[in-house]
């Protein structure tokens, strides 16, 4: 007894040393030793199963970042950043941010999905979309890891993702220097299904050829065999024979600092329309402009928690530095050579009213709002992407509207068209699988728009889809363009306002327009007119129903503001310089008055001393 | 900060103004029956009407007079009322109203200033009558009584204080307002034009108050 107490002590204790050992282990990439040399990473290739990579190799496998980063760096650490954890449940989730939009032009389907909480947002269960089908969708802007390395419960996918390999995290997306470095080739591989490949595809000294998306599932890339059709081709990697030096070591261009070329691959914009003329034409950030990079601001540790940069960040952020990256922190203090703000002549209840980004960011306010593309929503800098103007999803900019901190601010605004099941007050959407044949059918007779624009929908065809739709709970609705469709007991299509058919919108913080071009800075009319972009803009509501296409609402719907309050406060600003004349002549008369009785006092005061004289 | 002030600075005049009335009841035999209570009130009111026996330029300085009481009142209810009791800034229809008629009260006092100012000269009375309040005893008292009425003495010599503390606190009140208009100061010196404004206006809305007190006072006593 007493020995089997003896071993079980020696066994905790050899566990406890083992764990702590474990904790405290640190990489030689992780521990900086001060210098801010940029070291040279010459490194051993190393593929998924542990193996080193050598020309020589009869089956060359693509390297794994896991495997041959991991040697230097903590992978898992860095797994939990925010550019991999959104599938985390533990994470919080911030301020709302760009979803995933999911678009399917033949059920006219536009909507905004997340991993993480955001009010507005789906899972992407609910449309049915597993990690690995999001992955197929969306993998090729996402930076790995995360949702593309879980595994699937769906037998299926667990072959197919054996085939496929898991999407680790692309270190390169973000960290290679290279000008050869190919992000557009990653895109490929993942429409591929080459998830293994994709990462070693997008690198210089390496080329990916073939596909694994119509490979058997008894396909083993590890010991392949020689298919029988072929036209089947399963991807291969073939590495550059001068990327190898004489010890089996590639040189990649590794930076700590990334360049804001490649945070662009999945975070551009395109304003559409506005000045018909092309990206040239337009202005960049006027950080960027100003010599600064995305990650001078958006900075990150080891952990990879990069700081997004919004007030209140500090809140929901591990990262110390969010509490001092805010527009704000960086102007009061002046860091990085950052001006100062004056902002003579506006009265400060603007600064509690207005986020800094509502004067500064994004294009200048028209009558009517604009479309813009952005990367992640469609595809941009993929290869062959519709180039169409008209192409979904439809995300209109810039809307002022208020925040969940109560100010107001710039944002991107789409509005969701799906179909759902309305239980209660929820309106759930229903699963791609259930809808696709129905609404396919019936949307699809008519054939689609090349440009990748809605279908033309007319309120029968939603009708009989809604006829169609079987629910296993609750009562199947069609949302668009702000408003809930149902069929009533007769069978009639009605039109309600809905909580579910709300706008989803996201605030944005580029790009950022120097002081002089910010809203207010020359006249405070830029806003305070009765016609004012700011408030009684127009914004479009997108819809796929021909008949309701063309409607617009008020900027200051979105706003939470009395209009006729707004309107009447617009128009005191014509009588404006009137106050001011009044004001000054008044001051002037007064001051006149007392300056002439202060004389005469004075008068009188002298001529009280000279007489007691 | 402002609200305590603010609070502090109205309590005390209302009190004062209270303890004056009961320390030194305008008529003595006061009674405080409703009826007495409302005949006053019709008195008071009785006293807005332009009377026939004024001249054209005093009919003129009574209506202007009204016309900043009228100001002032609701100047003084959207300025204060948001800050004090809503406890939050002058936003909305408020700021509207408030700016609206600024303006307006501006040209009152401005117009007042010409018209009154000859008239609330401070006079040797005055300084013979507050130099006996002060214990200067070698002043003869029959000076003071001829040069100075038996009514008003105090009350006149501390309406023409309100009277010029009114106009020289207008200057601040007025201007740091409309200068902040203009793209001349940053955040803090906004700022300090706020607080700048606020506290003028305190102080100018006090000196209204004790000075409509005192006018209400001497013609309730001639």
């Amino acid at each position: 007894m007493r020995k089997a107490l003896l071993y079980t002590a020696i066994l905790f204790c050899l566990i406890s040393v083992l764990t702590a050992a474990d904790t405290d282990l640190t990489f030689s990439g992780d521990e900086s030793d001060g210098s801010r040399a940029v070291p040279v990473h010459l490194i051993p290739l190393i593929d998924e199963e542990g193996e080193k990579i050598t020309p020589a190799d009869e089956l060359l496998l693509p390297f794994s970042m896991r495997q041959s980063c991991a040697a230097c760096h903590d992978y898992e650490k860095i797994s939990r950043g925010w550019h991999f954890n959104a599938a985390e449940p533990n994470v919080a989730p911030g301020r709302q941010g760009q979803p995933w939009i999911f678009v399917d032009a033949g059920t006219a389907t536009q909507i905004p999905l997340s991993h993480r909480t955001w009010p507005g947002t789906f899972r992407p269960e609910q449309l049915g979309l597993t990690s690995w089908k999001f992955v197929q969708v969306f993998g090729r802007q996402m930076a790995g890891g995360g949702v593309g390395e879980l595994d699937s419960d769906i037998p299926d996918e667990v072959v197919r993702g054996f085939v496929s390999g898991k999407l680790e995290i692309n270190c390169m997306a973000c960290h290679d220097a290279d000008p050869a470095h190919n992000q557009a080739e990653y895109a490929d591989q993942i429409a591929r299904q080459n998830f293994r490949w994709a990462a070693a595809a997008t690198c210089s000294f390496a080329s990916v050829s073939g596909k694994a998306v119509n490979i058997p599932s008894n396909y083993d890339p590890l010991m392949p065999q020689p298919l029988n059709d072929p036209k089947l081709v399963p991807p291969t990697i073939t590495y550059h024979k001068n990327a190898f030096d004489h010890k089996n070591q590639v040189f990649f261009d590794i930076v700590r600092k990334v360049p804001a070329e490649r945070c662009y691959f999945c975070h551009s914009n395109h304003d559409i329309g506005k000045s018909g003329l092309g990206k040239w034409a337009t202005d960049e950030d006027v950080h960027l402009a100003a010599g600064l990079t995305c990650v001078d601001c958006h900075r990150n540790g080891l952990d990879h928690n990069i700081t997004r940069g919004y007030e209140g960040e500090a809140s929901v952020s591990k990262n110390p530095l969010a509490a001092i990256s805010s527009c704000e922190n960086c102007h009061k203090e002046g860091r990085l050579g950052a001006p100062v703000p004056e902002h003579s002549g506006i009265p400060p209840a603007h600064f509690d009213k207005l986020t800094c980004t509502a004067c500064h960011s994004g294009s200048w306010p028209d009558q009517k709002t604009l479309r813009t593309k952005t990367s992640r929503a469609h595809a941009l800098g993929t290869y062959n992407v519709n180039k169409s103007d008209d192409v979904l999803p439809h995300i209109i900019y810039p809307v002022f509207a208020k925040q969940l901190d109560g100010k107001i601010g710039p944002h991107k605004l789409f509005w969701p068209a799906f179909w759902g099941s309305l239980k209660g007050q929820e309106v759930a959407p229903i699963d791609l699988e259930t809808v696709r044949p129905i609404a396919g059918k019936i949307i699809n007779d008519k054939e689609l728009p090349p440009s990748g624009d809605w279908p033309s929908l007319t309120g029968e065809q939603i009708g009989k889809v809604l006829e169609l739709l079987e629910t296993t709970e609750g009562e199947p609705v069609y949302v668009c363009g702000g408003k809930l469709y149902h069929l009533d007991d007769k069978g009639r299509l009605i039109a309600t306002e809905h909580n579910a058919a709300k706008p989803y919108l996201w605030p944005i913080a580029h790009d950022v327009r120097p002081a002089a071009q910010s809203l207010g800075a020359r006249r405070c009319e830029e806003c305070h007119s009765t016609d004012a972009s700011f408030f009684f803009a127009e914004v479009e509501v997108d819809t796929p129903i021909a008949s309701e296409q063309g409607s617009v609402k008020k900027m200051i719907e979105f706003q939470e503001l009395r209009p006729v309050y707004m309107k009447l406060f617009a128009f005191s600003f014509v009588f404006r310089p009137f106050l001011k004349v009044v004001a000054f002549c008044s001051s002037a008369v007064l001051a006149a008055v007392l300056l002439l009785y202060a004389l005469k006092a004075l008068a009188c005061v002298i001529r009280i001393l000279t007489e007691g004289d | 900060m402002f609200y305590t002030i603010s609070i502090i600075g109205f309590v005390v005049t209302f009190l004062g103004i209270g303890i004056c009335c009961m320390v030194f009841p305008c008529c003595r035999k006061c009674q405080w029956s409703p009826l007495a209570i409302l005949r006053r009130a019709v008195r008071i009111l009785t006293m807005l009407p332009l009377e026939r026996k004024l001249s054209p330029v005093g009919a003129l300085r009574k209506l202007v007079y009204l016309l900043a009481l009228l100001c002032f009142l609701i100047l003084a209810i959207t300025g204060f009322y948001p800050v004090l009791v809503l406890r939050e800034p002058i936003y909305g229809y408020w700021l509207i109203l408030h700016a609206t008629f600024a303006p307006v009260f501006a040209i009152c006092l401005a117009s007042l200033a010409v018209m009154w100012a000859g008239n609330c000269c401070f006079n040797k009375g005055d300084w013979l009558w507050l130099q006996r309040v002060l214990g200067r005893e070698s002043v003869n008292k029959a000076d003071v009584k001829k040069s100075c009425p038996e009514q008003s003495r105090g009350n006149e010599l501390l309406r023409k204080i309100c009277f010029w503390l009114i106009m020289l606190l207008a200057l601040p009140a007025i201007l740091s307002i409309v200068l902040s208009m203009f793209p001349l100061f940053g955040t803090h010196g906004q700022e300090f034009l706020l607080q700048l404004h606020r506290y003028s206006a305190l102080l100018l809305a006090l000196s209204v108050i004790v000075h409509t007190y005192l006018t209400i006072r001497t013609q309730m006593e001639q």
